[in-house]
């Protein structure tokens, strides 16, 4: 074998590698924790555990200073298995270890994965109000209608990554292109009348030359959200339709005419659409009797199955939520007495750490029981 | 041998995981969706306080609520006034014999689509059908008061004195629109009439 390749084998199977990464990551959890009181949850997730490096932003500039959650679990998942492959020998008196071991495995694949796929929606619905569509807590979309058929909307939803990038957008389903002039990820709009000094817009069409928009800072804080604002010129065969201004900040709706057809262009929650529906029939708010302490909150709805024929009612609530085509419904949160707000997850991994947490604990207790019968069976004799 | 294949395919599966997050534009045809009009006036409408889209950055955000100058009032003490939401200048717990109302008074720039589907809007709300344009006219109260017009509209279903009603003014203001609402069971709103149109005499540029 090659001296380097030794080498890195060497370094992957050492103990003293787990050792250095696990400290790695005691560190990143500590720093981590800290830092959640200024950037939340979900910020602090994305920047120290869903990440290869973490990254200090020193004036404008961003340096990398500490290995992120992938880079660190990534090692660790290498370093096992190349421990595993070189080190142990496949026998009844280790099989213990080897399902403690694979346990160990499959969770930080899970882990992995849940974070690279796992997606959060949301649906809001009032009592009665019945959606086919859940949209996204954080993300949005710029969604070009045609609206021209009485019956239905033909919908071309450009994400805001792309807008953000400023990729040009030419659809077969779109007689124009759609090109990004400027993106903010959060701003403020304010009307021109309002914004004397305002410079002038990029907007030449819809409610754009009467708004004035102020870039912001982006925002993480919990309880606050970014509200980005894009600006999209449509280019038709025959040059430039105009400028128009998309904000996630909810406008009035700006409809325009292109060939022979009518436009809707609207910037939104980035929306997930199912082939069934959900009805909420009613949403109860329950409180002790005698107080304001609120006791269970829970979601009546009503699952309108794709075929369009049968229904099943289920009732979520707190711990129970509803399980239905990869997708998992909970109780989240409520707005008034009426309108109920349910969280909606795809993580297809959702299963892993039950199943790997099982297999940790099996393995141990199969490992103690062999060292235990054989340490009986020693001491039984004289 | 075995620990280097399995390296070389680690990175394989990390490519690939790291390649499905790559976004798309998506087409898709969906059955004809009521128009998302105002949807920050519906919301201020309905009293939302909660999570998306009223953040709290929704507060200083001027389009949807319209900032310049406020509209000044006197409220009648006996009206209880309410915490402030992000989406409401201000709400009103207004309780008569006749039982209790909520009086919201929000404000949105522009004409936030006109007087006509504002009604509509409201009249749906109370589940009524709503009117044609040519019936406007008769379906509203024209008031001039301190140099402001506002519109009043009376939404009152007969024969249910529990029936959800709204007595409600529309003001236009600078180049925004106010909105006065109130919102309750019939017999409350019918008791509070006379204090409401009392209270709107009291509106006026600061």
């Amino acid at each position: 074998m090659n001296e380097v390749l030794r080498q890195v084998r060497t370094l992957f199977v050492s103990l003293r590698l787990t050792v250095v990464l696990l400290s790695l990551s005691i560190v990143l959890i500590f720093w981590a924790t800290l830092d959640q009181v200024h950037l939340g949850v979900w910020a602090v997730q994305q920047k120290f555990f869903h990440s290869f490096l973490v990254f200090v932003k020193v004036g404008d500039l961003r340096f990398p200073v500490y290995p992120g959650g992938y880079l660190i679990g990534g090692l660790l998942l290498v370093n096992l298995v190349s421990a595993h492959v070189y080190r142990f020998k496949l026998s009844w008196r280790k099989c213990g270890i080897w399902l403690t071991h694979a346990g160990l495995i499959l969770l930080l694949v899970g882990e992995i994965v849940s974070g690279l796929v796992q997606q959060d929606f949301q649906m809001r619905l009032d009592e009665g109000e019945t959606k086919n569509y859940s949209e996204s807590i954080r993300t949005n979309e710029l969604a070009i209608i045609d609206a021209t058929d009485p019956k239905f909307d033909d919908v071309v939803a450009i994400p805001e990554s792309m807008l953000a990038k400023g990729l040009v957008v030419q659809n077969p389903k779109l007689p124009f292109r759609v090109v990004p002039k400027l993106y903010y990820p959060n701003s403020d709009l304010q009307m021109r009348s309002q914004a004397p000094g305002a410079p002038a817009s990029l907007a030449t069409q819809g409610i754009g030359p009467m708004v004035a928009v102020t870039p912001l800072e982006v925002t993480y804080a919990e309880d606050a959200r970014n509200w980005p604002t894009v600006f999209v010129e449509l280019v038709g065969p025959d040059g430039s339709l105009g400028t128009w201004l998309a904000s996630a900040i909810p406008l009035m709706p700006q409809k325009f005419d292109f060939a022979g057809r009518s436009w809707k262009l609207v910037m939104r929650p980035q929306r997930h659409y199912q082939p069934y529906s959900v009805t909420l029939e009613k949403f109860s708010h329950d409180i002790y009797p005698g107080t304001d302490i609120a006791k269970n909150f829970s979601s009546k709805i009503r699952l309108n199955m794709p075929d369009g024929v049968s229904t099943r009612e289920v009732l979520i609530y707190m711990n129970n939520p509803l399980r239905y085509s990869g997708l998992t419904y909970y109780q989240a949160s409520f707005d008034g007495e009426h309108t109920t707000i349910l969280e909606v997850v795809r993580n297809p991994s959702w299963l892993v750490p039950y199943i790997s947490c099982s297999a940790i604990a099996l393995g141990l207790v199969i490992q103690f029981m062999i060292h235990l019968v054989a340490f009986a069976g020693k001491r039984r004799r004289p | 041998m075995s620990s280097r294949l399995f390296i070389a395919g680690l990175a394989a599966a990390t490519l690939l995981l790291a390649g499905c997050g790559e976004e798309k534009v998506a087409t898709y045809r969906v059955p004809k969706e009521k128009d998302p009009e105002l949807p920050m006036a519906a919301a201020a409408d309905s009293g939302a306080q909660g999570p998306p889209p009223t953040g709290p950055s929704m507060a200083d955000t001027s389009v949807p609520t319209a900032t310049g100058a406020d509209l000044t009032w006197e409220a009648p003490p006996a009206w209880q006034r309410k915490p402030a939401s992000a989406m409401r200048k201000a709400t009103y717990a207004v309780g008569v014999a006749g039982g209790e109302s909520e009086l919201s008074i929000t404000a949105f720039a522009g004409d936030t689509g006109g007087e006509f589907a504002n009604v509509n809007r409201w009249r749906g709300q109370v589940g009524l059908a709503p009117l044609r344009p040519e019936d406007l006219e008769g379906a509203v109260h024209r008031l001039q008061g301190n140099g402001l017009a506002f519109t009043i509209v009376e939404l009152v279903p007969e024969g249910d004195p529990n029936a959800k009603s709204i007595l409600g003014a529309i003001v236009p203001f600078e180049g925004s629109t106010w909105f006065f609402k109130l919102t309750g069971p019939a017999s409350a709103v019918e008791g509070a009439k006379p204090a409401f149109i009392e209270f709107l005499h009291t509106v006026k540029a600061p």
